[in-house]
C-alpha cells in the first residue's frame, strides 16, 4: 500500500516538474548574472537566458553542504534566487545548472559583511609569571553578524593596561583570526585586556601576573623559653619570601621545616606562605636538646641552617617504694621554677629480671606524678630490676624484691 | 504402601523446597547484579576504545610549521581524528538528513549552518551522498592554551551524488580548499568556523599512452588444491614455483591474479598476505612471467562512504607491488559489469572511476584495465583505461567479428581478452555436456582465432578444481560441476587433451 503511493507520489511529481526527469536539447542557455563577488547578506540571484522554457534545477554547494533549488521564471529568464543559507555565508560558492546538454557551471564569491558584530576572543592561560619571559595569548575571531569571519588582513586593536601603562596594538587578521602575545612585565598583578575592530568593543578580560619562583629565604624560631618542657611550642617563619624580581610569592606556597636533632633523628613540619611568610609549628623536646633546622621549597629555594638549644628543666627523679614495692610513684617532677610539671610528660617503667626484659610500663605524669602498680599475676614474687626514665634521666634500682 | 508414598510425598516437598530456595537465590542475585550494571568505573567514564575503520580518506598534512605554539604528535592527531569525524558526520548527516551527532563535532553556532541545509534538504527531500577522498590539511595556527587551531586543508578532493525524489541529479567530483577553526571543548574538537576559499577543477591522472601491442599469452591461475584461495594457510611457495614451470615450458608468458579485498584484511591490509603476494611476483620473476594483478575480489558494496577504505585497501596493495618487474598491468575489478543490476549501474561506475584514479595516482607506470565479464561491456569506462580486457564464455563463431569491430571502434588502445575457456564436464548435472574432446577442440579454434588476429590472450585455468567455493558460482550443482572442470590438467595432474592447444594451434 506504501508501495503504491510512493510509485503515485513520484509519478505525479514527474508530471509536475518535468525537469527534475527529463534531459531536454538547449542551446540558448546562458549566465546573464556578471558578478562574481557578493556581499553576505544581501539577495543573490543568478539569471540564465532561456529560449526554451525548461525549468532547471540548480545545484549549488558553499562551504558547508549542497543543495539544490529550482528557478522561478521571469520575463522569459531562469532566475535562481539564493535561499539565505547560502547567501549569509562567506565563501566559494559553485553551481551546476542540472540536466542539461553541455555543462553549465560557475562559481562566485560571498565575502563577509565589513562591520563587526562580536568580537569572538579566546585569551589564555590565565595566569602567568613575572619576568617577561611568560606571555599569554590574546586570539580574535572578528566576525560580521551573520557569523562569517572578517577578510583577511582586517585590523584589530589589542589593548592591555598593567598597573601605570596601557598600551594599544595594531594586529591583522590572518587565516581567519589575530592574535597577539602579552608578555608579563617585572611585577605582578593583574592586566586587564580588550580589543576593538572597526568601532567594535570587547568586553574587559585579565589574566593575572604571578610572581616567579621563590628565591632563598632565611627562617627565625620563636619560642616563650628555652626549656625542653614538652609543652611549650616552637614557632618557626621564615623571611618574606620573593622572587628575584622583588615580588612576594603567591599565598599558599608550600615550605617544609626539616629539624635534625643530636642523634640525627629529623623531624618535619611545613606550613604555607601567606603575603610571603610561612610559619610552622613545633612542640618543644621534653629533654635537652640541640636542633638544627632548614627550610626548603622544594625544587625552588631554600634557607640557611639555624640551630636552637633546649636547656633539661627535671635534673632528678624522685622515685618512692610502697606496698611491698608494688607501687612505684614517681615525682614530685618540678620544672625549672620548681612548679609541678604541666601534665603530659612521658614515664617510662623498664622491669628487667636476671637482665631479660619483661615489660615497659608508659604513663604521663599528672600534677607532677606518675603511678605505677606492678600487679601480682604479671610480676610475681622475685627480684627486679627496674628502671625509670623521663626527661632524658635513666634511675635504676638493680635489685628490688617484690613480694 | 503408605509409606512409600510419604517417602515420594516426603521427596517431592524437598525437592520443590529446594527448588524454590534455587529460584529465590537467583532471583536476588538477578536484582543484585542488574543494580550493578553501570557503576563499573570505566563504563562510567568512557574510557574503553571501540575504534573501527569506517572513514580513511587520504590525509597529508604539510610538515607543522605553524604560528603560536608548537604543536606535539598526538595533539596532530587528534585534531586530525576529531577533524575527519567531523567530515564522516556530515557526510551521515546529509546522506540520511538528520542531525544526529553533529553536535559532538560542530559548535553552537556553527551546527546551526550545517541544521539550515539539512532542513531545507529534507523538506525539497534532496539526499546528497558524498565522500572526501582527499585532505592536505597545514596547521596554521595553534593558541598557547592549546584550545585553538586553525588549519588550511588544501585540495580536498570530495565526490557528491545529489538525488531529489530519490532520482540521481549529479555527481560531481570538486576539489575545494578551506580554511577552519577548530577549538577544543568538552575534550572534542570542534569545528567552529569553515570558509572554502578556492575551488579548482578536478582532473584525473592521465590514461598512459605508451601501452601498444600487448602481445599476452597468458593463463589465469589459481593452486590446483586452493583455488579462490591461494594467500590461506595452505599457501606453498614450491606448488606454486612448479605450476609456474608448467605454465612457462608450455609457451605462456602471462599469469593473472586475484586479491580478495577482505581476505586481505580490508581497509588495513594484512602484512602476511602482502608478503605471499610479494613471493608469488617473486616466483613468477624467477620463472619470466609477468602478472595482471586484479584488485577486489570478492567484494560488492559500491556505498559512497566506504570509498575511502576500499581506496586504503588499493593504495597499499598497489605501492607494495608497483616497482615489481614482474608486475604488468592492474585490473580492478573482475566482471563489476555484473554487480550492475543488484548494484545499481551508477554506483558501481562512480566506485570504479574513482579507484581507477587512485591507482593511477599511486602507480603511475603500470597500465590499469577492468576485466569485463563480456565484450558488450567494453565500451563502458573506455576512455580512462589503458587496456581494453574482456572475457569471453561465448560462442567462438563470432569471436573475430566481434573482436574487429571492437578494434575498429578503438584504434588506440590495446585490448585483450583476459579470461576465456570451455568446461570439459559431462555428468549427471549435464548429460549432454562436453568432453575433454570438445574442450581440446574448443582451443584448438580459439588459438587459431587468436593468431590469425593477433590477440592477446588468458585463459581460464590451469586446472580442474575439486571445490568451488559458493561465493563464486552459486550453490546450483550443474553450475558448480561445470566450474570444475575448466582445467587444462586434470584433478589427478593429468594433462587433458586440451593441453596441448595451451598456447599454440
Amino acid at each position: 500500500m506504501i508501495q503504491k503511493f510512493t510509485y503515485l507520489y513520484a509519478f505525479g511529481y514527474m508530471l509536475l516538474f518535468p525537469w527534475i526527469v527529463t534531459s531536454q536539447s538547449e542551446d540558448s542557455i546562458q549566465l546573464l548574472t556578471k558578478e562574481l563577488q557578493f556581499e553576505a547578506g544581501n539577495a543573490i540571484v543568478l539569471e540564465f537566458s532561456n529560449s526554451n522554457k525548461d525549468l532547471h534545477g540548480l545545484y549549488i554547494s558553499n562551504s558547508y553542504g549542497s543543495i539544490v533549488i529550482i528557478p522561478i521564471v521571469e520575463d522569459g529568464m531562469l532566475q535562481y534566487h539564493m535561499p539565505e543559507l547560502i547567501s549569509n555565508k562567506s565563501g566559494q560558492v559553485t553551481w551546476k545548472l542540472l540536466n542539461t546538454d553541455q555543462p553549465i557551471s560557475g562559481a562566485f564569491n560571498i565575502y563577509p559583511k565589513q562591520d563587526v558584530a562580536t568580537l569572538e576572543t579566546y585569551l589564555g592561560p590565565p595566569s602567568i609569571e613575572a619576568g617577561g619571559a611568560d606571555y599569554t595569548m590574546l586570539v580574535v575571531v572578528p566576525t560580521d553578524s551573520l557569523d562569517n569571519p572578517l577578510k583577511e588582513g582586517t585590523s584589530v586593536l589589542a589593548k592591555h593596561q598593567f598597573l601605570s601603562s596601557e598600551k594599544t596594538d595594531t594586529i591583522t587578521t590572518q587565516n581567519l583570526i589575530a592574535y597577539k602575545n602579552i608578555y608579563s612585565g617585572t611585577e605582578t598583578g593583574r592586566i586587564l585586556i580588550a580589543s576593538e575592530s572597526l568601532g567594535s568593543h570587547s568586553k574587559e578580560y585579565d589574566v593575572n601576573v604571578m610572581a616567579a619562583i621563590p628565591t632563598d629565604f632565611s627562617i627565625s624560631a620563636d619560642r616563650h623559653h628555652a626549656y625542653a618542657d614538652g609543652n611549650q611550642i616552637t614557632t618557626f617563619s621564615t623571611s618574606i619570601i620573593k622572587d628575584r624580581y622583588d615580588n612576594v610569592v603567591s599565598d599558599g606556597t608550600f615550605v617544609e621545616f626539616f629539624i635534625t636533632n643530636k642523634q640525627g633523628n629529623i623531624l618535619k613540619t611545613s606550613g604555607t606562605t601567606i603575603k610571603g611568610i610561612a610559619t610552622a609549628k613545633m612542640i618543644h623536646p621534653d629533654h635537652e636538646a640541640q636542633w638544627q633546622i632548614k627550610a626548603i621549597i622544594a625544587g625552588m629555594a631554600e634557607s640557611p641552617m639555624i640551630s636552637l638549644a633546649y636547656k633539661q628543666v627535671i635534673s632528678n627523679i624522685d622515685v618512692s617504694f610502697s606496698e611491698n614495692n608494688r607501687f612505684i610513684s614517681v615525682g614530685p617532677l618540678q620544672s625549672f621554677m620548681k612548679q609541678m610539671i604541666p601534665d603530659g610528660l612521658q614515664v617510662n617503667v623498664l622491669v628487667r629480671k636476671n637482665g631479660n626484659h619483661i615489660k615497659t610500663l608508659s604513663k604521663s605524669a599528672y600534677e607532677g606524678y606518675a603511678t605505677f602498680e606492678l600487679k601480682t599475676d604479671i610480676f610475681p614474687q622475685g627480684t627486679y630490676e627496674i628502671s625509670i626514665i623521663a626527661a632524658g634521666i635513666n634511675k635504676t634500682f638493680k635489685e628490688r624484691k617484690v613480694w | 504402601m503408605v509409606g512409600l508414598n510419604k517417602n515420594i510425598l516426603r521427596s517431592l516437598l524437598i525437592l520443590s523446597y529446594i527448588i524454590i530456595i534455587t529460584l529465590v537465590v537467583y532471583g536476588i542475585s538477578a536484582i543484585y547484579s542488574y543494580l550493578n550494571t553501570g557503576a563499573d568505573r570505566s563504563k562510567m567514564l568512557h574510557t574503553e576504545i571501540k575504534k573501527i575503520d569506517q572513514y580513511l580518506p587520504k590525509v597529508q598534512w604539510t610538515p607543522l610549521n605553524n604560528e603560536g605554539r608548537p604543536m606535539d604528535i598526538q595533539t596532530r592527531l587528534d585534531v586530525e581524528n576529531d577533524y575527519l569525524d567531523a567530515w564522516y558526520i556530515k557526510h551521515l548527516a546529509y546522506k540520511t538528513n538528520s542531525k544526529q551527532g553533529i553536535d559532538d563535532y560542530y559548535t553552537e553556532h556553527a551546527r546551526e549552518n550545517l541544521f539550515d541545509i539539512i532542513d531545507l534538504n529534507a523538506s525539497e527531500n534532496t539526499i546528497v551522498e558524498s565522500t572526501t577522498l582527499k585532505h592536505h590539511p597545514t596547521l596554521e595556527f595553534f593558541s598557547e592554551d592549546g584550545q585553538l587551531a586553525v588549519i588550511t586543508d588544501n585540495n580536498v578532493v570530495e565526490f557528491k551524488r545529489v538525488y531529489k525524489d530519490n532520482i540521481i541529479l549529479l555527481e560531481t567530483t570538486e576539489v575545494a580548499s578551506y580554511k577552519v577553526i577548530l577549538l577544543l571543548e568538552d575534550g572534542f574538537w570542534r569545528i567552529r568556523h569553515m570558509v572554502k576559499f578556492k575551488v579548482e577543477t578536478y582532473k584525473s591522472p592521465p590514461v598512459l599512452t605508451s601501452v601498444k601491442n600487448l602481445s599476452i599469452k597468458g593463463i589465469n591461475y589459481y593452486p590446483q588444491a586452493t583455488p579462490w584461495n591461494m594467500f590461506g594457510d595452505d599457501f606453498d611457495t614450491d606448488i606454486i614455483s612448479n605450476d609456474f614451470k608448467i605454465i612457462r615450458e608450455a609457451g605462456l608468458h602471462h599469469i593473472r591474479l586475484f586479491v580478495p579485498y577482505e581476505g586481505f584484511g580490508s581497509a588495513n591490509v594484512n602484512k602476511d598476505k602482502l608478503k605471499k603476494l610479494r613471493q608469488v611476483l617473486d616466483l613468477a620473476s624467477i620463472h619470466d612471467l609477468k602478472v595482471m594483478v586484479t584488485l577486489f575480489d570478492f567484494y560488492g558494496d559500491y556505498t559512497v562512504l566506504n570509498w575511502t577504505l576500499n581506496q586504503r585497501h588499493a593504495e597499499m596493495v598497489v605501492s607494495a607491488l608497483k616497482d615489481h618487474d614482474a608486475l604488468l598491468a592492474w585490473d580492478i575489478k573482475n566482471e563489476p559489469d555484473l554487480d550492475f543490476k543488484s548494484r545499481g549501474a551508477h554506483n558501481v561506475m562512480a566506485w570504479l572511476k574513482s579507484m581507477i584514479d587512485l591507482v593511477k595516482t599511486t602507480d603511475p607506470k603500470h597500465p590499469v584495465t577492468i576485466g569485463w565479464s563480456n565484450i558488450q561491456s567494453t565500451s563502458i569506462l573506455k576512455d580512462k583505461l589503458d587496456l581494453i580486457t574482456f572475457h569471453y564464455y561465448d560462442d567462438h563463431e563470432v569471436l573475430e567479428k566481434d573482436y574487429l569491430l571492437l578494434k575498429d571502434k578503438t584504434p588506440n588502445k590495446p585490448i585483450a581478452i583476459t579470461e576465456y575457456g570451455m568446461s570439459s564436464y559431462s555428468g549427471t548435472w549435464n548429460l549432454f555436456g562436453s568432453s575433454e574432446k570438445k574442450q581440446a577442440e574448443y582451443h584448438k579454434k580459439m588459438q587459431s582465432i587468436f593468431s590469425k588476429n593477433d590477440i592477446p590472450y588468458m585463459s581460464w585455468t590451469l586446472y580442474d578444481f575439486t571445490e568451488i567455493p559458493k561465493e563464486v558460482v552459486g550453490r546450483l550443482p550443474w553450475r558448480k560441476n561445470t566450474q570444475k572442470h575448466f582445467g587444462f590438467i586434470d584433478k589427478d595432474g593429468v594433462k587433458k587433451a586440451s593441453f596441448s592447444y595451451i598456447s599454440k594451434e
